[in-house]
């Protein structure tokens, strides 16, 4: 069984459907990437699976369970954990609570061992000496790569990474990639959308492109920048357009 | 059993309150006006002499802003009205006294505001006027004064209600203002609801227009440095 | 002229001082209470998904914020007998008092939900967070932080207005002072002892809510 069974998934905001009777399964290894031009729903199926948003119609399993059950969603997201493009470190504590918050209160872990495990995830993400910082002295890729060890922290089967660098300076970006890169090569299972093509070529598994709400394919990395972009001419157009 | 005489004290209302009511009106507005007026240009000095570079001179408006920021108003009035004239052997009509204790008032929380909106003017600002060849004054008026105002004013009008509000105050040492009248008149009709309501509205109808005005000044400089 | 401060060795008056702290400390503390539920459940409403809620939200504070407190007291004070409702003095002040204060705790208590964005939510959920831990956990603490500052302005401007609840007959520090005035007839010693009192108390208030806001400040 997959781990994430999307299917048949419609869903809609007002007028527009975002997401159009799609369906995909994912498996518990590797790194996907999901890329195509913006607003054609990657994003949303990210939230969908993470139970941020409601479908209208379909269902998604994760691990067995669906998200259209209320009940599941805590498990759902102890399954996925989930990194977004504006995250916040949350103000009102220092980052080392920002790591521990969620595992003492949701899994009942005691302070000392949260935070041996917090400050394993900052010493990998390289932000070891930063536990005590605030948000507001942290800068915008210091805080995605918090925000990664963050969602580390409750062990995830799958990270869900929601154009995480997409609001960072290349310079940044390339930091955060860095700490991805290191991540999928330990082999932590990663749902991306990103536009960083050069980090899909480095070590995406399978790449699925999607257009208006539709899966336009589905293929190895290998397959996706030979074969495919040779013969497809919108992939080919796209991926021209994003300077590939 | 209410005799002849009772009816009569507890009359209805009568055609002569209207000119009560807008009498109270004049007063209420003129005693409101001419505090915030000279509140104003009191505040205005406060604020600029806190922002003197020189540690006490700075330190020398506050010892009558503070006091006057952080104790009630009627207990302010009272002393004015009551208390200076045994003090210090001057006698105050009821109006002066209402005038001095708002102007006094309005000044103290003016100066913190204008102290406040220069401040808020980065000192960026001042170099990049002293870098064009202005001089301390020149870069003040032309280039710091003009953005501290546009701070300033819709804090200004929020205080302006405000204060508009406490003038309610003067009625508590009998000047016949809106809301000393008010409470003569609930007493004679006994319609306490219609009084307070008249009085109620004639407050509302100017501050709310002011409120408006000051939300939407205030959006439209919502500019960040 | 010399300052005469002897009244304040007869115990009657000492009394009559003590009584008057007490009403203005209770006052002061339920408005407190009162003020600020009552100014959450105003919030709540002016940010609420229904729109008849949102209109009597801001009718409330607007209204509240633009007619003198003065004018609410006195609409209490002689409106609620002729409904048949007859309370104390004290009680008349407070529920004047708490509607009062609850248009601009309902603003600050406001400004404070506002600073906690969507994604904030986003975030916490997608940690595993169920709505009542996100409040719990991450709006809660961030609002009334954000919204702490102008709650204590609010507090303290709560004490400066229970000093007009004399004007309905209530013996409050004011009230107690006008009656000591009404017998020595010293007015300057007494209203200039008030006012220190008040100013050296607010003081106070400012500068430890000062010290309390350092700490918990967050800079969003």
């Amino acid at each position: 069984m997959a781990m994430i069974e999307v299917k048949n998934v419609t869903k809609q905001f007002g007028d527009l459907t975002v997401l159009d009777n799609f369906s995909v399964d994912f498996d518990h290894s590797g790194v996907t990437v999901l890329i195509g031009p913006s607003g054609t729903g990657k994003s949303t199926l990210l939230r969908c699976i993470n139970g941020l948003e409601k479908i209208d119609e379909g269902d998604i399993l994760v691990d067995g369970l669906s998200v259209n059950n209320k009940k599941n969603l805590k498990q759902i997201r102890k399954t996925c954990g989930m990194v977004f493009q504006q995250t916040v470190i949350f103000p009102h504590m220092n980052v080392l609570d920002n790591l521990t918050m969620s595992p003492i209160k949701l899994l009942r872990m005691s302070k000392a061992e949260a935070e041996d495990k917090a400050r394993y995830y900052l010493d990998k993400v390289g932000l070891a000496s930063k536990e005590k910082s605030r948000h507001n002295e942290l800068s915008g890729g210091e805080q995605q790569r918090i925000a990664i060890a963050r969602a580390l922290m409750m062990s995830p089967e799958a990270l869900l990474l929601d154009e995480i660098t997409s609001a960072l300076d290349p310079e940044m970006t390339r930091e955060v990639l860095n700490i991805l890169v290191n991540l999928a090569k330990e082999g932590v299972c990663m749902l991306c959308v990103t536009h960083e093509m050069s980090f899909a070529k480095e070590v995406a598994s399978r790449i699925l492109f999607m257009e208006g709400g539709k899966l336009v394919c589905d293929v190895s990395k290998d397959d996706f920048f030979g074969s495919v972009r040779e013969e497809n001419e919108r992939i080919n157009k796209f991926l021209s357009f994003i300077g590939e | 059993m209410q005799d002849v005489h009772t009816i009569g004290k507890y009359a209805d209302f009568a055609v002569g309150d209207i000119r009560t009511f807008a009498e109270a009106c004049g007063v209420t507005l003129s005693v409101t006006l001419l505090s915030l007026l000279i509140g104003t240009v009191i505040g205005i000095i406060f604020g600029l002499i806190r922002c003197s570079k020189n540690k006490l001179i700075r330190f020398l408006p506050l010892i009558i802003m503070e006091p006057l920021r952080n104790s009630p108003l009627v207990v302010q009035l009272f002393l004015v009205y009551y208390g200076l004239p045994v003090m210090a052997g001057i006698l105050l009509k009821d109006y002066t006294a209402a005038i001095i204790t708002l102007s006094l008032n309005t000044a103290a929380f003016f100066g913190v505001l204008v102290h406040n909106s220069i401040l808020a003017i980065p000192v960026s600002q001042w170099e990049a006027g002293y870098a064009l060849g202005h001089g301390k004054f020149s870069t003040f008026i032309n280039v710091i004064a003009r953005q501290a105002l546009r701070l300033l004013i819709p804090q200004a009008i929020t205080l302006y209600i405000g204060q508009l509000q406490c003038s309610s105050i003067v009625s508590l040492i009998s000047l016949r203002d809106i809301t000393r009248v008010g409470q003569l008149l609930s007493v004679r009709t006994m319609r306490p609801f219609a009084v307070w309501g008249i009085v109620f509205g004639l407050y509302y109808l100017v501050s709310f227009p002011l409120a408006r005005l000051a939300d939407y000044l205030a959006k439209r400089i919502d500019y960040t440095y | 002229m010399k300052l005469n401060y002897r009244f304040l060795k007869n115990p009657q008056y000492i009394a009559l001082l003590k009584e008057g702290a007490l009403n203005t400390l209770i006052i002061t503390f339920f408005c407190l209470i009162f003020g600020f539920l009552l100014g959450l459940i105003f919030a709540l409403m002016r940010q609420s998904k229904v729109k008849i809620f949102r209109i009597i939200g801001a009718f409330w504070v607007d209204f509240l914020r633009n007619t003198p407190f003065l004018v609410q007291i006195f609409f209490f004070y002689y409106g609620l007998p002729v409904l048949g409702i007859q309370t104390s003095p004290v009680i008349t002040s407070i529920i004047a008092l708490s509607i009062n204060i609850s248009a601009v705790n309902c603003e600050a208590i406001r400004a404070g939900l506002m600073a906690v964005k969507k994604d904030y939510f986003d975030c916490a959920y997608a940690l595993g967070f169920d709505k009542i831990q996100t409040i719990r956990y991450v709006v809660l603490p961030i609002s009334l932080r954000v919204a702490f500052k102008p709650l204590v302005n609010n507090f303290i401007n709560l004490i400066l207005t229970t000093s007009t609840c004399f004007s309905i007959t209530v013996v409050d520090l004011m009230g107690a002072s006008k009656i000591i005035n009404g017998r020595v007839d010293r007015p300057f010693e007494i209203y200039m002892m008030l006012l220190v009192m008040y100013f050296c108390l607010l003081t106070l208030i400012s500068i430890i809510s000062k010290a309390i806001d350092k700490r918990i400040a967050i800079k969003l």
